[in-house]
């Protein structure tokens, strides 16, 4: 068996690595855990999971360069797949309601499902006069709720007892939510890095040309479509460190 | 009537044609040689009485310098002289007679007296000679644009640091990669790197390339030469649908000498030597030190856990064994252990964030050679064994176990005259190759070639596997060359190749065709059929794949004005069918055409401290995946390429100096993302496949080598690539949700500093 470029691709994450690291890279892309920059951070449907007749809205937390995240309904929505349920959809895109049992067999018949199966009504919206898409899978069939994200700590404070954080920006600040191997909690900010934004433990650093004020926001997805997320001012005390 | 002398009672001759014409020379003896070798046609000396007459000469060593106290005598004869300062000697000798010469630092030297003023003697050492394996390669290429590198070439280009698989770079027709990364082959003529084949010692490896410091699996100490030939290749060489590379490894002195050679990259040894009276072996080993120096040059500010540092080991072995004047016997092994093992994360325990490789194999490969006037044999049983295991985060992986084994013969019968035709060769062989491969794998679906890279989503394994493929493929090949004319030599031959995993038989002729046209100038075209099996990863565990195949025509001149001097043209045109394509249920199908076309050009000069090299080549190489489907351009693309390269010897120095001027590859631009939300995922959309390309680069590489002669002599190098840090975009790369790019820039500058003792 001989192996492809593909698999060896990855081999190139740590070659590349050294070569950024010598400088072959250039460039300044915006990193995944920054609030600063024009985005939709995550699709939110309350419930994610509903029953036939249940309603369920959907909401988005959008980020803006140089401005503070906002959450808003969506502009325009359609809806992707089952296009059977289409009508599941509000008119104003804002919020899905489950039809009936036979609507929802004919939408396992469409996908190729079970019949026990909950039926994933997947859902596109836009931002920005569609400069900004994205899709959020709604669940219909079966009644899901959304995580809690009261578990997680800053500095072994606890984050929901915090109405906006202060941190030392010569030091690191310490970040920990408890998640299960299949959840996927990010953490953002405009202030600072974030190092293993994307582990249930994180950690921030702050250097001399970073952001001191802007926002912190943790955003916590688990593996049945659900998602919740809070958002908190941040501000950077002391002397940053130099950049390395 | 010679037609009557049946070509069927063939016996074993050497298995390859090219290897008869080639002129060749081995060096094991310690004698010097007078350069240039006297020409075969030289007039023997008069019989009779020998007239005596003042001989007047000059004795140098290796790198030109004059050896002074040097004794000179004649073989037989009482007179004898001694070197001046500037290494000159006269003395009174017959024409026809034998000089010797002794001076105690270097082996004897030897020169024959053809007139009053002999050519230069140069004297070398022992290791000297026992580096020198092969004439320079003159001999007639295999086919229009093929081109040959000795090892001591090889050594002498800049900005390879002295690496086989890097000075491939150099010849016409190759794609030039400024970061060779992740890709396990050698690109010819803007196809795929699957479409051709590296072999060493005619069996294929499985890995070119160690996973880091961008250096070839064996050492360019362990290798005789590297024959290039990027199309029209001999009906003995199969499984490739447009080049291949032949490394021929080297066979143990007659003297015995140990060597060893470090750098920041990697360090060996080796040793070889006599076992016996008919017996040499050479074994070398090397391991990587780059792992070494790498902790500590990556700043502490980067997300990075190296668990396992990056780091290598290669092993050479071969043993060689003259049973009688008939026979010989050849054992040889090719060994590799590659491991790295890294978290993205400070965090070592981010299971998640883990990478893990291990790629290993060896080669052992046994082989008797017979010759007996007309008759040859090359009879072979090569063994591969192969692990490769790759893991990345906690879901993804592949694990690869591979048994392979490849018995192979060729007979070859030579004949005068034949048929009205003179000088004919004909030979047949056969191979099979039977490999069990277990594989367990857990991936996304693998794009094919021109495909874009997906989005890099950790959970996804829509490739699944866990069993064992086993893939017995057969070939039997025959071919005869023959001189038609005095000036015109055609060889024609078929294999016919038997893929039994997919269910496919192909017949693939092939002819080629010399024509000296005047003196010096020689024309040739070749042509023929070629197919390479479905056996990359998703194609092997595909039931649909088919082989691929490619039909090529070349045409070429050369011009050879005198000894060192070779100029070569070609032009070619490959059409590819059969190409394997997705299909819209993500099967595999053989949907794709594409066709290739380019023209090539190569000069070289090798002439006393002096070895120049010019290369450059135009290719187009375009593809339809699908009936329908518009036409783009291979992802390898590469219109121009040229290299020209100059070294120069002097006393225990060795100046060199190389420029390359190559086209940008082709990329695929993404438009636009669409947001996965659950998956925190962007989904890139992206524009018409390599519709754009990355610009030209340009970079001049140096290198300088000193020799310390002594007890010990060692060599110290300093090559460095990009002397001037033109820091051109090799691609570009985006950010997560592909709203912004960035370049990927050449590496400014890279300085490889070496240094090698042989006792």
């Amino acid at each position: 068996m001989k192996v492809t470029l593909f698999v060896r691709f990855a081999l190139v994450a740590l070659v590349a690595l050294v070569a950024l690291v010598g400088g072959a890279c250039t460039g300044d892309l915006p990193e995944p855990f920054d609030l600063d920059h024009t985005r939709i951070v995550a699709v939110q449907a309350t419930p994610p999971g509903i029953l036939s007749g249940e309603t369920s809205t959907l909401v988005s937390l959008l980020a803006t360069e140089g401005a503070t995240t906002h959450e808003a309904p969506p502009e325009e929505a359609i809806v992707v797949s089952p296009l059977s349920l289409a009508s599941a959809l509000a008119p104003d895109g804002s919020s899905v309601t489950a039809p009936d049992e036979a609507a929802l067999a004919a939408a396992r018949t469409e996908l190729g499902l079970m019949p026990t199966e909950p039926v994933p009504l997947r859902v596109a919206v836009s931002y920005n006069g569609r400069a900004l898409v994205a899709t959020k899978i709604v669940i219909l069939g079966e009644a899901r709720s959304n995580p809690s994200i009261d578990s997680a700590t800053i500095n072994g404070m606890r984050l929901a007892d915090l109405s906006a954080i202060t941190i030392d920006a010569a030091a690191e600040t310490r970040l920990a939510v408890d998640a299960t191997t299949l959840d996927a909690p990010s953490w953002l900010s405009s202030v600072g890095t974030v190092h293993d934004y994307d582990q249930p433990t994180a950690y921030i650093t702050v250097d001399t040309k970073d952001l001191i004020d802007g926002e912190f926001a943790l955003v916590y997805r688990d593996a049945k479509t659900g998602v919740t997320w809070r958002v908190w001012p941040i501000h950077a005390d002391g002397t940053p460190r130099k950049p390395q | 009537m010679l037609g009557a002398r049946p070509l069927l009672s063939f016996a074993p001759v050497i298995r390859s044609l090219r290897r008869v014409v080639t002129a060749s020379l081995v060096l094991g003896t310690s004698v010097a040689i007078a350069q240039p070798q006297p020409a075969p046609e030289q007039p023997a000396p008069a019989p009779g009485p020998a007239l005596e007459i003042l001989v007047r000469g000059h004795v140098i060593d290796a790198f030109g310098k004059p050896i002074k106290g040097a004794t000179v005598t004649v073989e037989g004869g009482t007179s004898t002289a001694k070197t001046d300062r500037d290494g000159f000697f006269k003395l009174t000798a017959a024409v026809g007679a034998t000089l010797l010469v002794d001076e105690p630092r270097y082996d004897n030297g030897l020169a024959t007296v053809t007139g009053d003023v002999l050519d230069d003697i140069v004297m070398l050492t022992t290791s000297q000679t026992t580096e020198t394996i092969e004439v320079t390669g003159e001999g007639p290429a295999e086919a229009p644009g093929a081109a040959k590198l000795d090892r001591q070439e090889l050594q002498r280009i800049p900005g390879t640091g002295g690496d086989v698989v890097r000075a491939l770079t150099i010849m016409p027709g190759v794609v030039n990669l400024q970061l060779p990364l992740g890709y396990n082959g050698v690109v010819i003529r803007g196809s795929s790197p699957q479409d051709s084949k590296i072999f060493i010692d005619d069996f294929e490896v499985p890995v070119l390339f160690h996973n880091i410091g961008f250096r070839a699996i064996v050492p360019a100490e362990s290798i005789a030469s590297l024959d290039y030939i990027p199309g029209g290749f001999d009906v003995a060489y199969g499984r490739a649908s447009s080049g291949i590379v032949n490394l021929t490894t080297r066979a143990g002195s007659d003297k015995r000498t140990e060597q060893a050679e470090v750098s920041f990259i990697d360090g060996g040894v080796i040793a070889q030597g006599p076992l016996g009276k008919a017996t040499t072996y050479l074994l070398a080993l090397r391991r990587s030190t780059i792992d070494f120096i790498l902790p500590a040059i990556i700043p502490s500010s980067v997300d990075l856990s190296l668990t396992t540092v990056p780091r290598y080991w290669d092993e050479q072995l071969r043993i060689d064994h003259k049973l009688n004047e008939h026979w010989g016997l050849s054992l040889s092994n090719v060994g590799t252990d590659d491991i790295f093992e890294l978290v993205a994360s400070k965090n070592d325990s981010a299971k998640d964030k883990r990478f893990f490789n291990r790629t290993r194999f060896a080669r052992l490969t046994a082989a008797a050679r017979y010759r007996n006037g007309e008759y040859a044999a090359n009879l072979a049983l090569s063994g591969l064994l192969q692990e490769f295991t790759f893991e990345i985060g906690r879901y993804q992986f592949i694990k690869a176990k591979v048994a392979q084994i490849t018995p192979r013969v060729e007979f070859t019968r030579s004949l005068k005259h034949w048929a009205g035709l003179a000088d004919v060769v004909w030979r047949l062989g056969g191979e099979s190759q039977t490999s069990r491969n277990g594989i367990k794998i857990a991936l996304p679906i693998e794009p094919r070639e021109g495909e874009p890279q997906p989005a890099v989503d950790p959970m996804d394994t829509s490739t699944r596997f866990d069993g064992h493929v086993v893939s017995p493929d057969l070939a039997a090949w025959t071919a005869v060359s023959a001189n038609l004319d005095p000036k015109i030599r055609g060889t024609l031959g078929v294999r016919a190749e038997a893929f039994l995993r997919p269910g496919q038989a192909l017949l693939q002729p092939r002819a080629d065709l010399a024509w000296k046209l005047v003196n010096h100038w020689t024309a040739r075209v070749s042509g023929g059929a070629f197919s390479r099996p479905p056996e990359y990863q998703s194609e092997l565990l595909s039931e649909t794949a088919q082989a691929e195949r490619s039909k090529q025509a070349i045409g070429g001149l050369q011009f050879e004005p005198k000894d060192g001097i070779r100029v070569q043209g070609s032009v070619y045109y490959t059409d590819r069918t059969q190409l394997i394509t997705h299909e819209p249920d993500n099967s595999l199908g053989n949907n794709g055409r594409g066709t290739t076309k380019g023209a090539e050009l190569l000069g070289t000069y090798r002439g006393g401290p002096w070895f120049a090299w010019l290369s450059y080549s135009y290719s187009h190489s375009t593809r339809v995946d699908h009936p329908g489907d518009v036409r783009r351009l291979f992802t390898f693309d590469q219109p121009h390429s040229m290299n020209a390269a100059l070294s120069w010897k002097h006393g225990n120095w060795q100046l060199g100096g190389r420029f390359q001027l190559y086209s940008g590859l082709p990329y695929t631009p993404p438009t636009g993302a669409v947001y996965d939300s659950d998956r925190d995922l962007y989904i890139p959309i992206f524009g018409p496949p390599n519709s754009r390309r990355a610009p030209l680069h340009h970079q001049l590489d140096l290198r300088v080598d000193h020799t310390w002669h002594g007890a010990l002599e060692i060599t110290g190098f300093i090559d460095v690539q990009n002397v001037y840090m033109n820091d051109s975009t090799v691609t570009y790369f985006y950010s997560y949700d592909y709203s912004k790019r960035a370049a990927f820039k050449s590496i400014p500058i890279i300085p490889s500093i070496g240094i090698r003792g042989v006792l």
